[in-house]
């Protein structure tokens, strides 16, 4: 495919939604990434991600909107696994693989009972980033709005409390209101993009934008923009890389993403 | 010390108080009060209660039962937190944490929007790090300070804004001999300055000895207090540790040695 065959794919208006959804997508990875790592919670986002399948298969059963439903459920699973961390004595990666483990079971159950045809549900597992509609992008610019928002209103509390959460509750921040909201962004942030790039891939976005800027930045508010700068700028170059030499689009940003988190590893270890 | 003719007002009460962790009682009905401007020690065994004693006061654990009154209002504690300055036990972040001294410092800042830091914000910041002697660690991550120099960095967290109260909880555990001595040391000339009321677990006696005005002994329930020479008996240390001699208790100078406790 040479250059003006790649141009005129772009001018295409799914592949623009597609464009600007991958910088979206990046850009909210990267911020609420930032945190998610810092907070050792990657797991968390990838039970959250997995077991957005039973919400796919009750959305279906249900015969609920799609969207929405996801939505629901990532926020009642998200809340509902924090709420079972903060009140059992069992270690978080515990609790978080019982519910990822039950989530998954009666997702496949639920699945075996749906009827007629199934292949768009398997669609969950990859994504389709080319599928991304006007309703997609209006709901990621909302989430990046009041994600922004959120940052700019208490970051130093955002950043007290993920050092320390005694220090913080001691200065009198709200620990645990910041907590539950950061879950909620998050498991919006998760239904949205499994949209895109499906469950299987969806803590490649979260995690490796901000992995790469911890390795090369020293002070927090510069972290997060280079983890958001990363995640648009992958975004970007995944899905001319896809549209250039014909690739699944969501695959391609996180090879994107990871090639340039093996290139600043090693660019670290040389400095 | 209490030179003044009117009876100073406690800055810290506590009555009568208990707290559960878990099912077990790890306070039982302490009691004490602190006056302004005074240096006090919480001594005792290993799981006496008294990380949960101090936990307590600052809102971290709940009690289960008895009174916390702070600064002598009746305010609720959420209001009084600016005052209160506090260094935990354990400090647990990993290395690659992208956060600077200057930036840890300036969380202690009753400012929301502290990146945009104003100068004279960067000055308290700086003024803070100069009276920890850290000025030149300002632009360091983190996670490069030794563990003296990070619970000196925590002190500049809690000199940025006045404080009128200053909570340690065995807060030079980890920290060599050196470093404990200068941090005690350090701890002892910015009380002066700034007339803090200080509330400590301490486990090193020569220290406790040597800086604090009153000791409080306790085992789940408070069994001595007072000052380092009527409470620091060897019949008390054979009461509250069992043995003459604290596992931790460390000899900064040979005339000062806890043997002549």
């Amino acid at each position: 495919m040479n250059l003006a065959d790649v141009l005129s794919l772009f001018s295409l208006p799914f592949m623009q939604r597609a464009v600007i959804g991958g910088v979206l997508l990046g850009i909210l990875g990267g911020i609420l990434g930032s945190f998610l790592i810092l907070r050792r919670l990657s797991l968390f986002g990838d039970t959250v991600g997995h077991s957005a399948m039973l919400g796919v298969v009750l959305a279906a059963l249900l015969e609920l909107p799609s969207t929405w439903t996801l939505i629901g459920f990532t926020v009642a699973f998200g809340l509902g696994v924090i709420y079972l961390i903060d009140r059992t004595d069992l270690g978080s990666d515990t609790v978080l693989c019982i519910s990822l483990s039950g989530s998954i079971a009666l997702g496949t159950i639920g699945f075996s009972y749906l009827k007629g045809y199934r292949g768009n549900l398997l669609s969950i597992l990859f994504g389709d980033i080319l599928a991304i509609s006007n309703t997609d992008l209006i709901l990621l610019s909302l989430l990046l709005a009041v994600t922004l928002a959120w940052i700019i209103i208490s970051l130093p509390e955002q950043i007290l409390l993920t050092l320390n959460s005694d220090l913080a509750i001691v200065k009198g921040v709200p620990v645990r209101g910041h907590r539950y909201f950061f879950i909620v962004l998050l498991a919006i942030t998760i239904a949205l993009t499994i949209r895109a790039v499906g469950i299987l891939l969806v803590n490649g976005f979260l995690v490796i934008p901000a992995a790469s800027a911890r390795l090369i930045c020293q002070q927090f508010v510069p972290f997060l923009v280079t983890a958001a700068g990363i995640g648009a700028t992958s975004g970007v170059m995944g899905m001319v890389i896809s549209g250039a030499i014909d690739l699944p689009s969501g695959p391609s940003i996180v090879l994107v993403q990871l090639f340039g988190f093996l290139a600043v590893a090693l660019w670290c270890r040389q400095v | 010390m209490y030179q003044n003719l009117s009876v100073p007002q406690p800055i810290v009460t506590v009555r009568n108080l208990s707290v559960m962790r878990g099912e077990y009682l790890a306070v039982d009905n302490v009691s004490f009060e602190l006056l302004p401007g005074t240096h006090t020690a919480i001594i005792g065994p290993n799981g006496a209660g008294k990380s949960t004693l101090i936990k307590s006061i600052l809102g971290l654990v709940e009690a289960r039962s008895g009174e916390i009154k702070l600064f002598n209002t009746g305010k609720q504690l959420k209001r009084l937190k600016p005052e209160i300055g506090y260094i935990p036990q354990k400090f647990p972040f990993e290395r690659t944490f992208p956060l600077t001294v200057s930036e840890l410092v300036g969380l202690g800042l009753n400012s929301k929007q502290w990146w945009y830091s104003s100068k004279g914000q960067r000055e308290r910041i700086y003024q803070a790090l100069e009276q920890v002697h850290l000025t030149k660690q300002a632009p360091q991550k983190i996670g490069t300070l030794s563990g003296g120099e990070l619970k000196r960095v925590l002190l500049a967290y809690c000199l940025v804004v006045p404080r009128r109260l200053l909570v340690l909880d065995e807060a030079l555990a980890g920290v060599d001999a050196t470093g404990e001595m200068e941090f005690a040391a350090l701890l002892d000339n910015l009380k002066q300055e700034h007339n803090w009321t200080i509330l400590e677990v301490s486990h090193d006696l020569d220290l406790v000895s040597r800086y604090c005005d009153s000791v409080i002994c306790m085992n789940r329930r408070l069994l001595y207090q007072g000052s380092p020479q009527t409470t620091l008996t060897p019949e008390n240390l054979l009461h509250i540790y069992g043995s003459l001699i604290s596992p931790t208790c460390h000899h900064h100078e040979p005339s000062r040695r806890t043997e002549s406790f």
